[in-house]
Protein backbone atom coordinates (compact mmCIF):
# COMPACT_ATOMS: atom_id res chain seq x y z
CA UNK A 1 0.00 0.00 0.00
CA UNK A 2 2.71 2.06 0.62
CA UNK A 3 6.15 2.10 0.32
CA UNK A 4 8.32 3.70 3.30
CA UNK A 5 9.07 1.32 6.19
CA UNK A 6 10.87 3.23 7.91
CA UNK A 7 8.20 5.80 8.43
CA UNK A 8 5.32 4.00 8.50
CA UNK A 9 2.95 2.75 12.13
CA UNK A 10 4.61 -0.34 11.48
CA UNK A 11 8.33 0.78 12.63
CA UNK A 12 6.82 2.48 15.57
CA UNK A 13 4.84 -0.63 16.29
CA UNK A 14 7.93 -3.07 16.29
CA UNK A 15 7.72 -4.70 20.01
CA UNK A 16 10.22 -6.44 22.06
CA UNK A 17 10.04 -10.51 22.22
CA UNK A 18 8.99 -10.54 25.98
CA UNK A 19 6.57 -8.13 25.37
CA UNK A 20 4.88 -10.55 22.30
CA UNK A 21 5.24 -13.46 24.94
CA UNK A 22 2.72 -12.53 27.24
CA UNK A 23 -0.32 -14.79 27.77
CA UNK A 24 -3.11 -12.68 29.12
CA UNK A 25 -4.63 -13.12 32.61
CA UNK A 26 -7.85 -14.54 31.51
CA UNK A 27 -5.95 -17.01 29.42
CA UNK A 28 -3.65 -17.94 31.89
CA UNK A 29 -6.42 -18.60 34.59
CA UNK A 30 -7.56 -21.49 32.19
CA UNK A 31 -4.15 -22.69 32.09
CA UNK A 32 -2.92 -21.77 29.05
CA UNK A 33 0.83 -22.05 29.01
CA UNK A 34 3.25 -19.76 26.90
CA UNK A 35 3.88 -22.42 24.56
CA UNK A 36 0.60 -23.39 24.05
CA UNK A 37 -0.08 -19.84 23.27
CA UNK A 38 2.71 -19.46 20.55
CA UNK A 39 1.04 -23.31 19.54
CA UNK A 40 -2.41 -21.67 18.96
CA UNK A 41 -1.48 -18.48 17.02
CA UNK A 42 1.10 -21.20 14.69
CA UNK A 43 -2.20 -23.32 14.21
CA UNK A 44 -4.59 -20.16 13.32
CA UNK A 45 -1.85 -18.94 10.92
CA UNK A 46 -1.98 -22.28 9.21
CA UNK A 47 -5.71 -22.12 9.11
CA UNK A 48 -5.34 -17.95 7.54
CA UNK A 49 -3.38 -20.10 4.97
CA UNK A 50 -5.58 -22.61 4.03
CA UNK A 51 -8.54 -20.43 3.92
CA UNK A 52 -6.59 -17.68 1.91
CA UNK A 53 -5.69 -20.96 -0.53
CA UNK A 54 -9.60 -21.90 -1.01
CA UNK A 55 -10.80 -17.94 -1.85
CA UNK A 56 -7.73 -17.64 -3.93
CA UNK A 57 -5.38 -14.76 -2.15
CA UNK A 58 -2.43 -13.73 -2.62
CA UNK A 59 0.44 -14.82 0.09
CA UNK A 60 0.33 -11.03 0.65
CA UNK A 61 -3.14 -11.30 1.91
CA UNK A 62 -2.32 -13.84 4.31
CA UNK A 63 1.18 -12.38 5.78
CA UNK A 64 -1.39 -9.44 6.33
CA UNK A 65 -3.85 -11.20 7.95
CA UNK A 66 -1.92 -13.17 10.31
CA UNK A 67 0.27 -10.06 11.41
CA UNK A 68 -3.11 -8.75 12.71
CA UNK A 69 -4.06 -12.18 14.31
CA UNK A 70 -0.40 -11.59 16.41
CA UNK A 71 -1.00 -7.99 16.60
CA UNK A 72 -4.91 -8.45 18.15
CA UNK A 73 -3.15 -10.73 20.91
CA UNK A 74 -0.37 -8.70 22.05
CA UNK A 75 -3.41 -6.82 23.22
CA UNK A 76 -6.73 -9.04 23.70
CA UNK A 77 -6.93 -12.57 25.19
CA UNK A 78 -8.23 -15.60 23.29
CA UNK A 79 -10.58 -16.02 26.18
CA UNK A 80 -12.44 -12.81 24.56
CA UNK A 81 -11.11 -13.10 21.24
CA UNK A 82 -12.02 -16.77 20.20
CA UNK A 83 -9.18 -17.66 17.60
CA UNK A 84 -11.40 -19.44 15.75
CA UNK A 85 -13.25 -16.37 14.57
CA UNK A 86 -10.36 -14.10 14.94
CA UNK A 87 -8.59 -16.13 12.32
CA UNK A 88 -11.13 -15.34 9.54
CA UNK A 89 -11.63 -12.13 10.25
CA UNK A 90 -8.38 -11.26 9.71
CA UNK A 91 -8.53 -12.63 6.79
CA UNK A 92 -11.45 -10.99 5.56
CA UNK A 93 -10.35 -7.51 6.95
CA UNK A 94 -7.02 -8.11 5.36
CA UNK A 95 -8.45 -8.76 2.02
CA UNK A 96 -10.12 -5.49 2.21
CA UNK A 97 -6.81 -3.50 3.23
CA UNK A 98 -4.84 -5.30 0.12
CA UNK A 99 -7.13 -4.36 -2.14
CA UNK A 100 -8.89 -8.33 -2.93
CA UNK A 101 -11.94 -8.01 -1.30
CA UNK A 102 -13.09 -11.86 -0.60
CA UNK A 103 -17.12 -11.74 0.54
CA UNK A 104 -18.10 -12.80 4.08
CA UNK A 105 -20.14 -15.58 2.46
CA UNK A 106 -17.33 -17.12 0.64
CA UNK A 107 -15.22 -17.51 3.56
CA UNK A 108 -18.45 -18.91 5.51
CA UNK A 109 -18.60 -21.27 3.00
CA UNK A 110 -14.91 -22.52 3.01
CA UNK A 111 -14.87 -22.46 7.08
CA UNK A 112 -17.63 -24.82 6.51
CA UNK A 113 -16.19 -27.04 4.10
CA UNK A 114 -12.86 -27.08 5.95
CA UNK A 115 -14.02 -28.24 9.49
CA UNK A 116 -16.88 -30.73 10.41
CA UNK A 117 -16.24 -28.85 13.78
CA UNK A 118 -18.98 -27.21 15.26
CA UNK A 119 -16.66 -24.79 16.82
CA UNK A 120 -15.36 -23.26 14.23
CA UNK A 121 -18.44 -22.55 13.03
CA UNK A 122 -19.11 -19.21 12.59
CA UNK A 123 -21.60 -17.10 11.03
CA UNK A 124 -21.05 -13.69 8.62
CA UNK A 125 -23.03 -11.77 11.20
CA UNK A 126 -20.42 -12.93 13.75
CA UNK A 127 -16.89 -11.88 11.04
CA UNK A 128 -18.57 -8.39 10.96
CA UNK A 129 -19.01 -8.06 14.29
CA UNK A 130 -15.63 -9.20 14.82
CA UNK A 131 -14.52 -6.74 12.21
CA UNK A 132 -15.04 -4.12 14.48
CA UNK A 133 -13.70 -5.43 17.72
CA UNK A 134 -10.32 -6.13 15.68
CA UNK A 135 -10.62 -2.95 14.14
CA UNK A 136 -10.80 -1.45 17.49
CA UNK A 137 -8.04 -3.52 19.15
CA UNK A 138 -5.93 -2.80 15.90
CA UNK A 139 -6.46 1.00 16.67
CA UNK A 140 -7.08 1.25 12.99
CA UNK A 141 -3.58 0.32 12.02
CA UNK A 142 -3.55 -1.77 9.11
CA UNK A 143 -0.57 -0.67 6.38
CA UNK A 144 1.91 -3.36 7.51
CA UNK A 145 5.46 -4.19 5.71
CA UNK A 146 6.65 -7.83 4.48
CA UNK A 147 9.86 -9.44 3.65
CA UNK A 148 9.14 -9.77 0.05
CA UNK A 149 9.48 -6.86 -1.44
CA UNK A 150 12.85 -6.08 0.54
CA UNK A 151 14.02 -10.21 -0.35
CA UNK A 152 13.53 -9.58 -4.51
CA UNK A 153 15.52 -6.49 -4.31
CA UNK A 154 18.05 -7.96 -2.13
CA UNK A 155 18.46 -11.18 -4.49
CA UNK A 156 18.36 -9.27 -7.50
CA UNK A 157 21.19 -6.39 -6.17
CA UNK A 158 23.22 -10.22 -4.87
CA UNK A 159 22.85 -11.78 -8.43
CA UNK A 160 21.74 -14.62 -6.69
CA UNK A 161 17.71 -14.49 -7.77
CA UNK A 162 17.99 -18.48 -8.31
CA UNK A 163 17.64 -18.64 -4.46
CA UNK A 164 13.93 -16.89 -4.71
CA UNK A 165 11.73 -19.84 -4.71
CA UNK A 166 14.22 -21.06 -1.74
CA UNK A 167 13.79 -18.11 0.46
CA UNK A 168 10.70 -17.26 -0.47
CA UNK A 169 9.29 -20.12 1.20
CA UNK A 170 11.51 -19.22 4.46
CA UNK A 171 9.84 -15.58 4.41
CA UNK A 172 5.87 -17.76 4.06
CA UNK A 173 7.05 -19.77 7.19
CA UNK A 174 8.44 -16.93 9.48
CA UNK A 175 4.61 -16.27 9.47
CA UNK A 176 4.04 -19.09 11.88
CA UNK A 177 6.02 -17.53 14.35
CA UNK A 178 6.00 -13.66 15.74
CA UNK A 179 9.14 -12.38 13.83
CA UNK A 180 6.67 -10.17 11.96
CA UNK A 181 6.13 -7.95 15.45
CA UNK A 182 9.55 -7.68 16.53
CA UNK A 183 12.14 -7.20 13.58
CA UNK A 184 11.97 -4.95 10.54
CA UNK A 185 10.74 -7.00 7.18
CA UNK A 186 14.08 -6.32 5.61
CA UNK A 187 16.14 -7.71 8.68
CA UNK A 188 13.74 -10.82 8.25
CA UNK A 189 14.11 -11.02 4.56
CA UNK A 190 18.30 -10.85 4.78
CA UNK A 191 17.81 -13.71 7.60
CA UNK A 192 16.19 -15.87 5.26
CA UNK A 193 18.53 -15.06 2.47
CA UNK A 194 21.40 -16.17 4.66
CA UNK A 195 19.71 -19.85 5.64
CA UNK A 196 19.16 -20.08 2.20
CA UNK A 197 22.69 -19.19 1.50
CA UNK A 198 24.23 -21.61 4.29
CA UNK A 199 21.98 -24.22 2.95
CA UNK A 200 23.35 -24.35 -0.46
CA UNK A 201 26.89 -23.44 0.94
CA UNK A 202 26.86 -20.18 -1.18
CA UNK A 203 29.83 -17.97 0.09
CA UNK A 204 28.39 -14.32 0.85
CA UNK A 205 30.45 -13.06 3.26
CA UNK A 206 31.51 -10.27 1.47
CA UNK A 207 27.81 -9.08 -0.08
CA UNK A 208 26.84 -9.19 3.89
CA UNK A 209 29.67 -7.21 4.81
CA UNK A 210 28.97 -4.53 1.85
CA UNK A 211 25.36 -3.98 3.68
CA UNK A 212 26.85 -2.69 6.81
CA UNK A 213 23.97 -4.69 8.73
CA UNK A 214 24.10 -5.99 12.09
CA UNK A 215 24.94 -9.55 11.13
CA UNK A 216 24.60 -10.67 14.60
CA UNK A 217 20.87 -9.70 14.63
CA UNK A 218 20.60 -11.35 10.90
CA UNK A 219 22.27 -14.14 12.98
CA UNK A 220 19.78 -14.39 15.95
CA UNK A 221 16.56 -14.35 13.73
CA UNK A 222 18.31 -16.95 11.71
CA UNK A 223 18.52 -19.07 14.85
CA UNK A 224 14.90 -18.60 15.55
CA UNK A 225 13.92 -19.60 12.08
CA UNK A 226 16.06 -22.81 12.14
CA UNK A 227 15.12 -23.29 16.31
CA UNK A 228 11.18 -23.20 15.32
CA UNK A 229 11.93 -26.01 12.38
CA UNK A 230 13.20 -27.95 15.12
CA UNK A 231 10.40 -27.61 17.40
CA UNK A 232 8.15 -28.57 14.92
CA UNK A 233 9.39 -32.20 14.35
CA UNK A 234 7.08 -32.51 17.85
CA UNK A 235 3.64 -31.18 16.80
CA UNK A 236 0.99 -32.75 16.15
CA UNK A 237 -2.83 -31.95 15.85
CA UNK A 238 -3.53 -33.34 19.58
CA UNK A 239 -1.56 -30.83 21.14
CA UNK A 240 -2.92 -28.05 19.40
CA UNK A 241 -6.57 -29.32 20.45
CA UNK A 242 -5.27 -30.07 23.96
CA UNK A 243 -4.35 -26.51 23.88
CA UNK A 244 -7.50 -24.57 22.17
CA UNK A 245 -10.09 -26.65 24.68
CA UNK A 246 -8.68 -24.97 27.64
CA UNK A 247 -9.64 -22.07 26.71
CA UNK A 248 -13.37 -24.05 26.37
CA UNK A 249 -14.83 -20.53 24.86
CA UNK A 250 -17.64 -22.06 22.15
CA UNK A 251 -19.96 -24.24 24.15
CA UNK B 1 -18.89 9.06 20.98
CA UNK B 2 -20.82 9.88 24.86
CA UNK B 3 -17.01 10.30 26.02
CA UNK B 4 -17.04 13.35 23.87
CA UNK B 5 -19.30 16.88 24.22
CA UNK B 6 -19.98 18.51 21.02
CA UNK B 7 -19.28 22.52 21.65
CA UNK B 8 -19.93 23.81 18.36
CA UNK B 9 -19.28 23.32 14.58
CA UNK B 10 -16.68 24.64 13.34
CA UNK B 11 -16.63 23.77 9.50
CA UNK B 12 -18.24 22.32 6.67
CA UNK B 13 -15.23 19.95 5.34
CA UNK B 14 -15.57 18.64 2.05
CA UNK B 15 -16.55 15.15 3.07
CA UNK B 16 -18.72 16.14 6.01
CA UNK B 17 -19.40 18.09 8.83
CA UNK B 18 -16.87 18.79 11.67
CA UNK B 19 -17.56 19.78 15.38
CA UNK B 20 -14.81 21.28 17.91
CA UNK B 21 -15.39 18.65 21.02
CA UNK B 22 -14.09 17.92 24.28
CA UNK B 23 -13.20 14.53 25.68
CA UNK B 24 -14.89 14.47 29.18
CA UNK B 25 -12.88 12.70 30.76
CA UNK B 26 -9.92 14.30 30.17
CA UNK B 27 -10.77 17.50 28.72
CA UNK B 28 -8.80 17.72 25.64
CA UNK B 29 -10.37 19.72 23.05
CA UNK B 30 -11.02 17.27 19.23
CA UNK B 31 -12.01 17.76 16.21
CA UNK B 32 -14.73 15.50 15.17
CA UNK B 33 -15.24 14.62 11.80
CA UNK B 34 -18.44 12.21 10.97
CA UNK B 35 -17.70 10.48 7.84
CA UNK B 36 -20.73 9.36 5.13
CA UNK B 37 -18.85 6.05 4.90
CA UNK B 38 -22.28 4.34 6.34
CA UNK B 39 -21.74 0.03 6.98
CA UNK B 40 -23.17 -2.06 4.42
CA UNK B 41 -24.30 -5.79 4.72
CA UNK B 42 -20.08 -6.13 3.52
CA UNK B 43 -18.87 -4.21 7.04
CA UNK B 44 -16.68 -1.65 6.69
CA UNK B 45 -16.14 -0.20 2.98
CA UNK B 46 -13.10 -1.36 1.77
CA UNK B 47 -12.03 2.25 0.80
CA UNK B 48 -12.77 3.56 3.73
CA UNK B 49 -11.10 1.12 5.24
CA UNK B 50 -7.89 1.95 3.39
CA UNK B 51 -8.77 5.63 3.70
CA UNK B 52 -8.50 5.78 7.60
CA UNK B 53 -5.46 3.38 7.57
CA UNK B 54 -3.84 5.68 5.24
CA UNK B 55 -4.42 8.50 7.59
CA UNK B 56 -3.58 6.63 10.49
CA UNK B 57 -0.02 6.34 8.96
CA UNK B 58 0.26 9.57 7.75
CA UNK B 59 -0.35 11.59 10.61
CA UNK B 60 2.44 10.22 12.19
CA UNK B 61 4.05 12.65 11.10
CA UNK B 62 4.09 16.55 13.08
CA UNK B 63 3.38 18.24 10.12
CA UNK B 64 -0.06 16.69 9.74
CA UNK B 65 -3.14 16.89 12.02
CA UNK B 66 -3.01 13.84 14.07
CA UNK B 67 -5.84 11.28 13.99
CA UNK B 68 -6.66 10.10 17.48
CA UNK B 69 -8.85 7.59 16.87
CA UNK B 70 -11.96 6.41 15.26
CA UNK B 71 -15.34 5.73 16.99
CA UNK B 72 -18.03 3.58 15.63
CA UNK B 73 -21.61 4.62 16.76
CA UNK B 74 -25.01 3.19 16.03
CA UNK B 75 -26.87 5.91 13.92
CA UNK B 76 -30.44 5.87 14.61
CA UNK B 77 -31.84 3.22 12.28
CA UNK B 78 -28.81 1.12 14.07
CA UNK B 79 -26.39 1.60 11.31
CA UNK B 80 -23.06 1.98 12.36
CA UNK B 81 -21.41 5.11 11.62
CA UNK B 82 -17.43 6.30 11.86
CA UNK B 83 -16.20 9.10 13.59
CA UNK B 84 -12.47 10.32 13.23
CA UNK B 85 -11.29 12.07 16.27
CA UNK B 86 -8.41 14.56 14.84
CA UNK B 87 -6.25 16.80 17.57
CA UNK B 88 -8.39 20.41 17.29
CA UNK B 89 -6.08 23.62 16.91
CA UNK B 90 -7.54 26.83 17.38
CA UNK B 91 -7.45 28.24 14.10
CA UNK B 92 -6.42 27.93 10.00
CA UNK B 93 -4.44 29.84 7.82
CA UNK B 94 -7.30 31.05 6.29
CA UNK B 95 -8.86 32.61 9.61
CA UNK B 96 -5.17 33.72 10.37
CA UNK B 97 -4.27 35.18 7.14
CA UNK B 98 -8.00 37.25 7.40
CA UNK B 99 -7.31 38.42 10.81
CA UNK B 100 -3.96 40.54 9.01
CA UNK B 101 -6.08 41.49 6.29
CA UNK B 102 -9.15 42.76 8.36
CA UNK B 103 -8.60 42.98 11.64
CA UNK B 104 -8.21 46.31 14.10
CA UNK B 105 -4.88 46.58 13.36
CA UNK B 106 -4.25 44.92 9.63
CA UNK B 107 -0.39 44.18 9.22
CA UNK B 108 1.48 41.58 6.59
CA UNK B 109 2.91 38.76 8.05
CA UNK B 110 5.91 38.68 9.61
CA UNK B 111 8.59 37.37 7.08
CA UNK B 112 9.96 34.60 9.55
CA UNK B 113 6.32 33.42 9.87
CA UNK B 114 6.07 32.80 6.07
CA UNK B 115 9.19 31.39 5.85
CA UNK B 116 8.51 28.98 8.80
CA UNK B 117 4.96 28.21 7.82
CA UNK B 118 6.17 27.53 4.19
CA UNK B 119 8.40 25.23 5.61
CA UNK B 120 6.30 23.08 7.99
CA UNK B 121 3.69 23.34 5.13
CA UNK B 122 6.48 21.63 2.73
CA UNK B 123 7.66 19.01 5.48
CA UNK B 124 3.97 17.71 5.61
CA UNK B 125 3.37 17.97 2.09
CA UNK B 126 6.95 15.46 1.32
CA UNK B 127 5.64 13.11 4.04
CA UNK B 128 2.51 12.80 2.15
CA UNK B 129 4.50 12.30 -1.20
CA UNK B 130 7.08 9.98 0.05
CA UNK B 131 4.16 7.59 0.77
CA UNK B 132 2.42 8.17 -2.85
CA UNK B 133 -0.20 9.97 -1.24
CA UNK B 134 -1.50 12.85 -3.41
CA UNK B 135 -3.52 15.40 -1.39
CA UNK B 136 -4.89 17.39 -3.94
CA UNK B 137 -7.38 19.78 -2.13
CA UNK B 138 -4.48 22.01 -0.10
CA UNK B 139 -6.34 25.37 0.71
CA UNK B 140 -5.40 27.77 3.72
CA UNK B 141 -8.81 26.30 4.95
CA UNK B 142 -7.15 22.97 5.22
CA UNK B 143 -4.17 24.20 7.03
CA UNK B 144 -4.74 24.52 11.06
CA UNK B 145 -2.65 26.57 12.96
CA UNK B 146 -1.86 27.35 16.31
CA UNK B 147 -1.09 30.88 16.64
CA UNK B 148 1.14 31.05 19.87
CA UNK B 149 3.52 28.06 19.01
CA UNK B 150 4.03 28.74 15.62
CA UNK B 151 2.56 25.02 14.15
CA UNK B 152 0.99 24.71 10.99
CA UNK B 153 -0.40 21.57 9.93
CA UNK B 154 -2.03 19.61 6.77
CA UNK B 155 -5.49 18.61 7.32
CA UNK B 156 -8.81 16.92 5.69
CA UNK B 157 -5.91 14.49 4.20
CA UNK B 158 -6.74 10.77 2.99
CA UNK B 159 -10.19 10.83 1.62
CA UNK B 160 -9.67 12.95 -0.87
CA UNK B 161 -7.87 10.33 -2.52
CA UNK B 162 -10.78 7.60 -2.53
CA UNK B 163 -13.24 9.96 -4.57
CA UNK B 164 -12.12 12.82 -7.42
CA UNK B 165 -12.25 16.02 -5.76
CA UNK B 166 -15.63 17.38 -6.66
CA UNK B 167 -16.73 20.96 -7.96
CA UNK B 168 -19.22 20.83 -5.19
CA UNK B 169 -19.02 19.01 -1.24
CA UNK B 170 -21.66 17.28 -0.42
CA UNK B 171 -23.35 20.24 1.47
CA UNK B 172 -23.72 22.22 -1.49
CA UNK B 173 -20.40 24.83 -0.85
CA UNK B 174 -18.42 25.65 -3.61
CA UNK B 175 -14.92 23.89 -3.38
CA UNK B 176 -12.91 26.65 -4.22
CA UNK B 177 -10.65 26.67 -7.72
CA UNK B 178 -8.27 29.55 -6.21
CA UNK B 179 -5.31 26.31 -5.81
CA UNK B 180 -6.07 24.00 -8.30
CA UNK B 181 -3.11 23.16 -10.77
CA UNK B 182 -3.42 24.55 -14.32
CA UNK B 183 -3.59 20.71 -15.69
CA UNK B 184 -6.26 19.62 -13.29
CA UNK B 185 -7.78 22.55 -14.37
CA UNK B 186 -7.19 21.75 -18.28
CA UNK B 187 -9.04 18.20 -17.73
CA UNK B 188 -5.42 16.44 -17.20
CA UNK B 189 -6.15 12.70 -16.23
CA UNK B 190 -2.52 11.52 -15.16
CA UNK B 191 -1.77 14.68 -12.69
CA UNK B 192 0.95 13.65 -9.61
CA UNK B 193 2.48 15.33 -7.01
CA UNK B 194 2.51 18.34 -9.01
CA UNK B 195 -0.68 19.45 -8.32
CA UNK B 196 0.05 19.82 -4.75
CA UNK B 197 3.04 21.52 -5.42
CA UNK B 198 1.09 24.62 -7.45
CA UNK B 199 -1.50 24.91 -4.73
CA UNK B 200 1.75 25.31 -2.20
CA UNK B 201 2.79 28.15 -4.29
CA UNK B 202 -0.65 29.69 -4.41
CA UNK B 203 -0.52 29.41 -0.78
CA UNK B 204 2.82 30.65 -0.75
CA UNK B 205 1.57 33.83 -2.11
CA UNK B 206 -1.22 34.68 -0.46
CA UNK B 207 0.66 34.74 2.70
CA UNK B 208 2.70 37.41 1.32
CA UNK B 209 0.12 38.95 -0.56
CA UNK B 210 -2.85 38.52 2.12
CA UNK B 211 -5.07 37.66 -0.86
CA UNK B 212 -5.55 35.28 -3.02
CA UNK B 213 -3.04 35.08 -5.82
CA UNK B 214 -6.02 33.58 -8.40
CA UNK B 215 -9.21 33.99 -7.50
CA UNK B 216 -10.89 32.52 -9.92
CA UNK B 217 -14.77 32.05 -9.66
CA UNK B 218 -14.82 29.81 -12.46
CA UNK B 219 -12.63 27.14 -14.37
CA UNK B 220 -12.39 29.30 -17.30
CA UNK B 221 -11.85 32.62 -15.04
CA UNK B 222 -9.02 30.69 -12.83
CA UNK B 223 -6.75 29.58 -16.19
CA UNK B 224 -7.75 33.24 -17.58
CA UNK B 225 -6.24 34.27 -13.94
CA UNK B 226 -3.02 32.16 -14.36
CA UNK B 227 -2.31 33.05 -17.85
CA UNK B 228 -2.55 36.94 -17.20
CA UNK B 229 -0.07 36.49 -14.66
CA UNK B 230 2.24 33.83 -16.23
CA UNK B 231 1.70 34.43 -19.69
CA UNK B 232 -0.63 31.61 -21.77
CA UNK B 233 1.44 28.38 -21.70
CA UNK B 234 2.90 27.23 -24.91
CA UNK B 235 4.13 23.92 -25.97
CA UNK B 236 7.81 25.03 -25.93
CA UNK B 237 7.16 25.75 -22.07
CA UNK B 238 5.25 22.89 -21.43
CA UNK B 239 5.25 20.08 -23.89
CA UNK B 240 2.08 18.69 -24.44
CA UNK B 241 -0.50 21.15 -23.15
CA UNK B 242 -2.29 21.69 -26.48
CA UNK B 243 -3.29 18.29 -26.93
CA UNK B 244 -4.92 18.19 -22.87
CA UNK B 245 -8.72 17.77 -22.45
CA UNK B 246 -9.62 21.13 -21.99
CA UNK B 247 -7.08 23.37 -24.07
CA UNK B 248 -8.46 25.88 -26.28
CA UNK B 249 -7.20 28.68 -28.18
CA UNK B 250 -6.81 31.48 -25.12
CA UNK B 251 -5.62 34.94 -25.70
CA UNK B 252 -2.03 34.69 -25.89
CA UNK B 253 -0.81 36.94 -23.02
CA UNK B 254 2.85 37.95 -21.71
CA UNK B 255 4.43 36.55 -18.48
CA UNK B 256 4.38 39.47 -16.41
CA UNK B 257 6.94 39.81 -13.72
CA UNK B 258 6.47 37.55 -11.18
CA UNK B 259 7.68 39.58 -8.46
CA UNK B 260 5.47 42.52 -8.47
CA UNK B 261 2.70 40.17 -7.55
CA UNK B 262 4.26 39.20 -4.05
CA UNK B 263 5.74 42.73 -2.67
CA UNK B 264 8.21 42.65 -0.51
CA UNK B 265 8.96 39.17 -0.75
CA UNK B 266 12.87 39.02 -1.00
CA UNK B 267 14.38 37.36 -4.40
CA UNK B 268 15.42 34.04 -3.08
CA UNK B 269 11.38 34.13 -2.04
CA UNK B 270 10.47 34.82 -5.42
CA UNK B 271 12.60 32.51 -6.91
CA UNK B 272 11.33 29.47 -4.86
CA UNK B 273 7.21 30.64 -5.55
CA UNK B 274 8.13 30.83 -9.40
CA UNK B 275 9.51 27.29 -9.57
CA UNK B 276 6.40 26.11 -7.46
CA UNK B 277 4.57 27.79 -10.61
CA UNK B 278 6.29 26.33 -13.67
CA UNK B 279 3.51 25.18 -15.55
CA UNK B 280 5.03 22.00 -16.71
CA UNK B 281 4.04 19.45 -13.76
CA UNK B 282 7.43 17.47 -14.30
CA UNK B 283 9.46 20.65 -14.18
CA UNK B 284 7.82 22.22 -11.14
CA UNK B 285 9.90 21.93 -7.76
CA UNK B 286 9.55 18.77 -5.37
CA UNK B 287 8.12 19.61 -2.04
CA UNK B 288 11.16 17.69 -0.86
CA UNK B 289 13.93 20.16 -3.22
CA UNK B 290 11.72 22.91 -2.24
CA UNK B 291 13.27 22.09 1.72
CA UNK B 292 16.66 22.78 0.64
CA UNK B 293 15.98 25.77 -1.38
CA UNK B 294 18.33 29.20 -0.35
CA UNK B 295 14.85 30.97 0.92
CA UNK B 296 15.00 28.32 3.84
CA UNK B 297 18.54 29.28 4.31
CA UNK B 298 17.77 31.47 7.09
CA UNK B 299 15.52 29.43 8.81
CA UNK B 300 16.66 27.38 12.09
CA UNK B 301 16.05 24.14 10.07
CA UNK B 302 17.02 22.11 13.80
CA UNK B 303 13.77 23.03 15.22
CA UNK B 304 11.92 21.12 12.90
Amino acid sequence: MAANFWASSHYKQLMEQEEVDVVHSPDKEKGLTLDEFKLIKMHMANYIAKLAQSVKVRQRVVATAVTYMRRVYTRKSMSEYDPRLVAPTCLYLASKAEESTVQARLLVFYIKKQYNDEKYRYEIKDILEMEMKILEALNYYLVVYHPYRPLSQLLQDAGMTEMTQLSWGLVNDTYKMDLILIYSPYMIALACIYIATVLKEKDTTAWFEELRVDMNVVKNISMEILDFYDSQKILNEERISAAINKLALKP
Amino acid sequence: MDKYEKLEKVGEGTYGKVYKAQDKTTGQLVALKKTRLEMDEEGVPPTALREIALLQMLSQSLYLVRLLCVEHVDNKNGKPLLYLVFEYLDTDLKKFIDSHRKGPNPSPLAPTLIQSFLYQLCKGVAHCHSHSVLHRDLKPQNLLVDKDKGILKIADLGLGRAFTVPLKSYTHEIVTLWYRAPEVLLGSTHYSTGVDMWSVGCIFAEMVRRQALFPGDSELQQLLHIFRLLGTPSEDQWPGVSSLRDWHEYPQWKPQNLARAVPNLEPEGVDLLSKMLQYDPASRISAKAALDHPYFDSLDKSQY
